[in-house]
């Protein structure tokens, strides 16, 4: 049940139907690239890293633990986050201004390889979407370095049940390793996109049947399905010089939904991550922290 | 009730003065570790440091006339509800940031000393059972929207056990367990929120509750398991979360939240309520740090 006014909405806390939760990512020692997106789910913290391990092109349930803690309630939404961003040192600068991506975590298939040229790796269908059963987007996130830029299609059921759809022919990017975002309609080296474009007409993906190369990445990739909820930001790096005149830098981002946008729905059981996209460097080293509030009737 | 508009709230509080400033500052009482939630409540400052000198192993209910220390509220304006209008809050530290700092309505705590934390199994809590009175412990009736944390008020030995607390909740059901596998935290320092912390099984500030609860009226015991702490001294604490987490992002920063011009919510405050803070770092202080927070509170009537 959701909300039929705005002071039902503002009195939630007091009335107890209001959880809070601490996140904490920190992004690994590998430099990450300007303008492409990461998963800070692959990242150590709180909560655990999303490392994607599990048989090789089976598909497999996001585990619950790795994503942002939130209780088992229904009609559950976004209140409020908020964010800020460490900086890797007392004089980093580049993890600031980053684009961020609230998503459901939902399915996925680990460890394509993205060498096997000409070969069809097809996925073990063991497991389901368990939510937004009616498709959700594809996100290429790289498991190991990449030296190349590899070009594949992606063999998908859509949003209405079609089998043997197939995505825009996508490129996948040179990483220093785990964690980042790997696909791009174009084979530049710089610049990536989101989520796999998919087949004129469809919106979204049930499921994925199989994968195929058509030139080698030189790596290790996961195909994971997410809904994407909620875009945010953060502004810039927090930090305090150490050397000459002391000077303390920072700030915080805060997002009240109603307020500031549409009341975003976190349906029970989502496993909640974010994606981001930093615009300055490299994010190598850097820590997201933020509070997620959640609400309901 | 609180005001009915607007003017209502102008005029209650320029002219009949029913608002009243509240500033609270403390030096954490040890180093904050990384991705941990410290709870400050035997930190010295104003308020001053708690001792936690109730029974072993019982509830002890705390409101604002709490003799450990609480902010001095006043239940002055019955029956006109008091609500927070504005709140601030800053850090300084020589490392930790970026931090948040949440204010929370401690209703009571129960403290476990010596075996009943340096051994494993279950700890029973002796405690009345919050009911729905004009008691200052019934203030959130029956427990809706309470909350638990096991924070230390000593150094910890070495270990880390999972812990979990059985509780009954809001709607009478009793036995019901927090989240399997929590675990708390080896070596922590005294004011560290033990189910907190940067890695699997932590949950900060609070621990989770069993699916679909939004409240506990009784906690019944706490349940180690695992390899017990060597040492150390804990109190598991009932509160109410009261309003958005302030954001700290550098060190002497300070930021402030407008509950009125924002989204109106004016977080309520109870009759009876023994406010204090939460603070999430980060990264881990180099030395105790100051924290400090202060609001407005109003009423109308």
């Amino acid at each position: 049940m959701g909300f039929r006014t705005v002071a039902q909405w503002a009195a939630s806390p007091d009335s107890g139907k209001w959880h809070i939760t601490t996140f904490r990512k920190a992004v690994a020692s590998a430099a990450t690239v300007a303008n492409d997106f990461i998963d800070y789910t692959y990242f150590a913290g709180n909560p655990p890293a999303n490392f994607y391990a599990s048989a090789p092109l089976e598909a497999a349930l996001v585990e619950s633990i790795r994503g942002i803690n939130i209780p088992a309630i229904d009609g559950q939404f976004l209140k409020r986050i908020t964010v800020m961003s460490a900086a890797s040192s007392a004089t980093g600068t580049t993890n600031q201004n980053q684009r961020l991506l609230l998503a459901d975590y939902l399915l996925y298939y680990p460890f394509v390889d993205t060498d096997a040229v000409g070969e069809q790796q097809d996925m073990i269908q063991s497991a389901s979407l368990p939510r937004y059963s009616s498709g959700v987007q594809i996100m290429a996130v790289s498991q190991s370095a990449a030296s190349t830029v590899g070009t594949f299609t992606v063999s998908y059921t859509n949003q209405d049940g079609v089998a043997g759809r197939t995505s825009q022919t996508t490129y996948t990017k040179v990483v220093a390793g785990g964690g980042a975002l790997v696909s791009s309609t174009t084979n530049a080296v710089a610049g990536s996109q989101q989520f796999i474009q998919l087949q004129a007409g469809d919106s979204g993906v049930r499921s994925i049947q199989s994968v195929t190369f058509s030139a080698a990445g030189g790596g290790l990739m996961c195909l994971a399905l997410v809904k994407p909820l909620y875009h945010f930001y953060s502004t810039q790096e927090c930090r305090r010089t150490t050397s000459g005149n002391l000077e303390s830098y920072g700030a915080a981002s805060q997002f009240e939904t109603v307020l500031h946008g549409p009341p975003v729905e976190i349906k029970n059981g989502a496993v909640l991550g974010i994606v981001g996209l930093g615009n300055a460097g490299t994010l190598a080293s850097s820590v997201l922290t933020g509070i997620l509030e959640t609400t309901w009737s | 009730m609180g005001w009915t508009s607007q003017d209502d709230l102008i005029n209650q509080i320029t002219t009949n003065g029913k608002i009243e400033p509240v500033v609270y500052q403390k030096t954490s009482v040890a180093v904050g570790q990384a991705g941990h939630w410290q709870h400050l409540l035997n930190s010295v400052g104003s308020i001053p440091a708690a001792t936690f000198g109730g029974s072993e192993a019982t509830f002890t209910a705390t409101d604002n006339t709490w003799s450990e220390g609480a902010i001095a509220i006043g239940d002055q304006t019955s029956p006109a509800t008091k609500h927070i209008l504005s709140m601030g809050a800053g850090v300084v530290a020589a490392a930790g940031a970026p931090w948040f700092i949440l204010p929370i309505d401690l209703v009571g705590y129960a403290k476990l000393t010596t075996t009943n934390v340096s051994t494993t199994g279950t700890k029973t809590i002796t405690m009345t059972a919050i009911s729905n009175t004009a008691a200052n412990v019934d203030r959130y009736a029956n427990g809706e929207g309470l909350r638990l944390f096991i924070g230390s008020y000593s150094a910890m030995g070495a270990n880390a056990p999972t812990m979990q607390v059985t509780y009954t909740n809001s709607a009478g059901a009793t036995g019901k367990v927090t989240t399997a596998g929590c675990v708390s935290t080896a070596s922590a320092t005294s004011g560290t929120v033990l189910n907190s912390g940067n890695a699997a099984n932590k949950y900060g500030p609070f621990l989770p509750l069993a699916a679909g609860d939004t409240g506990v009226k009784d906690i019944e015991s706490v349940i180690w398991g695992g390899t017990a702490h060597a040492s150390g001294s804990v109190v598991v604490c009932l509160c109410k979360p009261l309003c958005m987490p302030i954001p700290v992002p550098a060190t002497g920063l300070y930021n402030m939240v407008d509950f009125v011009n924002t989204l109106p919510s004016m977080p309520r405050l109870k009759n009876g309520a023994n406010v204090t803070f939460l603070v999430f770092g980060t990264g881990a202080t180099t030395a105790a740090a100051t924290v400090y927070a202060n609001f407005d509170y109003g009423w109308g009537g």
